[in-house]
């Protein structure tokens, strides 16, 4: 049997929204706000609708139930029971609308700014653009003191970040749960991993405090690390996180 | 590449045949690769010797275990038997330890992995063969009234469980407590289960009540010698009824991160205990250690904070309630015998901004900064000298602070200990006159919100405190009666077009009909 065109159109839309909830609330976890769903589902429905009465003859077939049952006298039953409830669910629905809204509101705010070109870290004027970890070379060159290094990285992660970023890098550590933003995950392919080793020192140094303002730095509980710790155990941290995780830091070279 | 994998090979074919050859070596050759294993993960906390004095050990609360003496406090082998269960040591390691800083591995090691591992740590204190005795299970009670009831009275009789753990379960302390290594230890507050180390299962709870918690002073009242002991039926009473109070416990929900204050009509409660706090909702927040200004604090005793809030026409009160072991009152004897070194005043602060941001910027959580100061509304729990009091800073920093008189801007604050727990009521006229100073409240306007914490019995004093980041204080305002008007306006709006569109295409239909036309 041919399904009517009219149920034809509502059944793409709730297979779109349904779709678009399957998506990114269920598989992805991402908390989507209601008006950017509305906003949406409005674009989709204004398609469906255009491509639904592309000529006249489609046009008629799909409103022909809602003709017959405003214009059928057989259906009189039918079309007082949806003249009752329609304005009834409109009515309930501005109610709830027009309910004060106790939700937080939203920030927004960019985890990873552009960096900017120079910075003021350690008390000298940084080009961030040509800053290289001054201990990176010796991955190739001297092996062994590159691993000695990344071993007194690792003692420098522990006693300083692991009580929020984790003891797994999975930005799980004991306080995580108390801070807001949490902490970010090394392991995730899409932190350190898309970063280069200047950025994470600058980032590393100077902290919460030291973010642009699209990155919202009053909220950030990054400590500013230049004020705890010396210039080179902050490059052999990095090299820690590099080295624990299996990430690659990022380079203008081509490998 | 290749010739990597050709000694995995050759190692696989070795480590074969060793196991082939005699069950001893096996167990030697799975201890090698738990060794590498341990290397990666484990080191850095609990150290190369297996000591738990890796680079972290001083800043960790409580400490890495110490392997080599080869006791374990969360086992299941009878009291009286020296060696914990391959179990046990599994589970810790594959689930970890809530509230420590030791997590769960399951998810990055192998089970083979992790037996490889247990194989290894056990070699720190030379550990054979499996312990003597278990844990006696019996018949298990399965929780009832009548069980939680009769747990109660055992939990309380002669002080059995409340001498450490509190009337109330609270882990309120009566005295100090000290592990097998000198190192203070604190009874569990039996109220927060996601500090329970092995799970708030009453089988777990039944497991420690039977087999101690070694190194520690928890006894094991299995244990015949045991003045308090418990037979098999009385110790699955008490494991109900500390089950039941785990659930009573005030749990953290990550979505609330909004205080809603109800408007209320006449005199807002100005006691702690008041009745009336029972019907606002409470907020509660993680506390963690303020480890991001200088100096950093690792070692905090308080771990969460449930907030309330009301307001009137001209007040809003904020209710505070947090569970401390220690009524730290300085000059105090008995509070004096409790507490590490110096006894300082318990207190708590409530952070505001100094007015409501118009935008999404507030002011640095941390006790905000020079250019966007913030208001700290202080209250303390006194001495044995002077009274509990309360101040207003003004502060830029964590280390800029200014105090000023809050009987000025109307603040009073008025504090309770009982059986473990703080509650203190601050209440502060919605505005004030110092306007450029003070933050004045507007009714639906979202308030950026935070608190520290100080344990006086803990050693924590100023910068030594116990934290959480920005959340929201709502005064909700009452909604009234405009959205019921405006959906009975649209309601009869819908309702009229629809009638006239009904109406009309009945007529025409009629008309048609009369006309002799074909539809």
């Amino acid at each position: 049997m041919r399904i009517p065109r009219l149920l034809q159109a509502v059944l793409v839309l709730l297979f779109v929204y349904f779709g678009f909830i399957l998506v990114f609330d269920v598989i992805l976890e991402a908390v989507i706000p209601a008006s950017l769903i509305i906003m949406y589902m409005f674009f989709v429905t204004a398609g469906v609708f255009m491509v639904f009465t592309y000529d006249e003859e489609q046009t008629a077939e799909l409103v022909a139930p809602i003709k017959a049952m405003v214009e059928d006298p057989s259906k009189r039953l039918i079309r007082n029971i949806v003249f009752v409830i329609v304005p009834l669910a409109v009515g309930g629905g501005t109610y709830w609308q027009m309910q004060p809204s106790f939700e937080a509101p939203l920030e927004l705010r960019t985890i990873h700014p552009a960096p900017p070109t120079t910075a003021k870290i350690y008390g000298k004027r940084v080009n961030l653009l040509k800053l290289e970890n001054p201990y990176r070379k010796l991955e190739k060159e001297d092996p062994e003191q590159f691993r000695e290094l990344i071993d007194e990285g690792a003692a420098v992660y522990i006693k300083n970040c692991q009580y929020c970023h984790g003891d797994k890098l999975d930005g799980k550590g004991p306080y995580a749960e108390g801070l807001n933003p949490t902490p970010l995950n090394f392991q995730d392919v899409g932190t350190i991993a898309q970063l280069q080793e200047s950025y994470l020192f600058w980032r590393i140094t100077t902290g919460g405090p030291g973010l642009p303002q699209e990155a919202a730095p009053w909220i950030s509980s990054m400590p500013v690390w230049q004020d705890f710790l010396k210039e080179d155990e902050v490059w052999k941290v990095i090299m820690f996180l590099y080295d624990y995780t299996g990430h690659r830091p990022r380079s203008w070279e081509h490998e | 590449m290749e010739s990597g994998m050709m000694k995995t090979i050759v190692m696989a074919a070795a480590t074969a045949g060793l196991l082939a050859l005699s069950p001893a070596l096996a167990q030697a050759a799975d201890a090698e690769k738990g060794e590498a294993v341990y290397q990666k993960r484990c080191l850095q906390c609990h150290g190369d010797e297996g000591d738990g004095l890796g680079p972290a050990a001083d800043y960790l609360n409580p400490p890495p275990r110490d392997f080599t003496l080869g006791l374990y406090k969360f086992i299941s082998s009878a009291f009286d038997a020296d060696l914990p269960n391959d179990a046990d040591l599994l589970r810790m390691i594959n689930d970890g330890m809530p509230g420590t800083a030791m997590p769960g591995w399951s998810d990055i090691l192998s089970e083979t992995e992790i037996q490889d591992v247990i194989a290894y740590i056990k070699t720190f204190a030379e550990l054979e063969g499996a312990p003597e005795g278990q844990v006696d299970f019996g018949t298990q009670v399965q929780s009832s009234p009548e069980s939680i009831a009769a747990g109660d009275k055992l939990f309380h009789d002669g002080e059995r469980c409340s001498e450490c753990h509190g009337v109330a379960g609270k882990g309120d302390a009566v005295k100090k407590l000290k592990n097998d290594n000198g190192e203070r230890t604190w009874p569990r507050n039996l109220t927060k289960p996601w500090t329970y180390r092995a799970s708030a299962d009453p089988k777990d709870i039944y497991t420690r009540i039977s087999a101690g918690i070694p190194t520690t002073q928890m006894p094991s009242f299995a244990d015949p010698k045991s003045k308090k002991k418990l037979s098999v039926e009385e110790r699955w009473h008490v494991a109900n009824y500390v089950a039941a109070l785990a659930k009573t416990g005030k749990v953290v929900r990550p979505e609330n991160t909004v205080i809603q204050a109800s408007r209320v009509e006449g005199e807002l409660p100005g006691s702690p205990d008041d009745a009336a706090w029972d019907l606002a909702p409470p907020s509660t927040f993680f506390m963690v250690p303020q480890i991001v200004g200088k100096e950093r604090f690792f070692k905090t005793a308080n771990d969460t904070v449930s907030v309330r809030a009301l307001y009137n026409d001209a007040k809003v009160a904020l209710h505070l309630e947090w569970d401390d072991r220690t009524k730290s009152i300085p000059g105090d004897d008995k509070a004096k015998s409790i507490a590490d070194e110096d006894l300082g005043e318990d207190a708590i602060a409530v952070q505001l901004p100094t007015t409501i941001p118009a935008g999404m910027e507030k002011p640095y959580f941390l006790m905000g900064n020079s250019v966007k100061p913030v208001n700290l509304w202080r209250w303390s729990s006194g001495t044995t000298e002077a009274p509990e009091s309360v101040a207003i800073l003004d502060a830029m920093g964590i280390n800029e602070q200014e105090a000023r008189d809050a009987t000025a801007a109307g603040l009073t604050a008025k504090g309770s200990y009982k059986d473990g727990t703080w509650r203190v009521v601050m209440t502060r006229p919605l505005t004030t006159e110092a306007v450029d100073k003070d933050l004045q409240f507007e009714e639906g306007r979202f308030v950026p919100i935070a608190f520290f914490a100080w344990d006086g019995s803990n050693s924590e004093v100023g910068t030594a405190s116990a934290m959480t980041t920005w959340y929201w204080l709502l005064l909700k305002p009452s909604t009234g009666a405009k959205p019921m008007i405006a959906g009975i306006i649209v309601a009869i709006l819908i309702g009229g077009l629809l009638f006239w569109w009904g109406r009309s295409a009945a007529a025409r239909v009629a008309s048609e009909g009369t006309s002799g036309g074909d539809a």
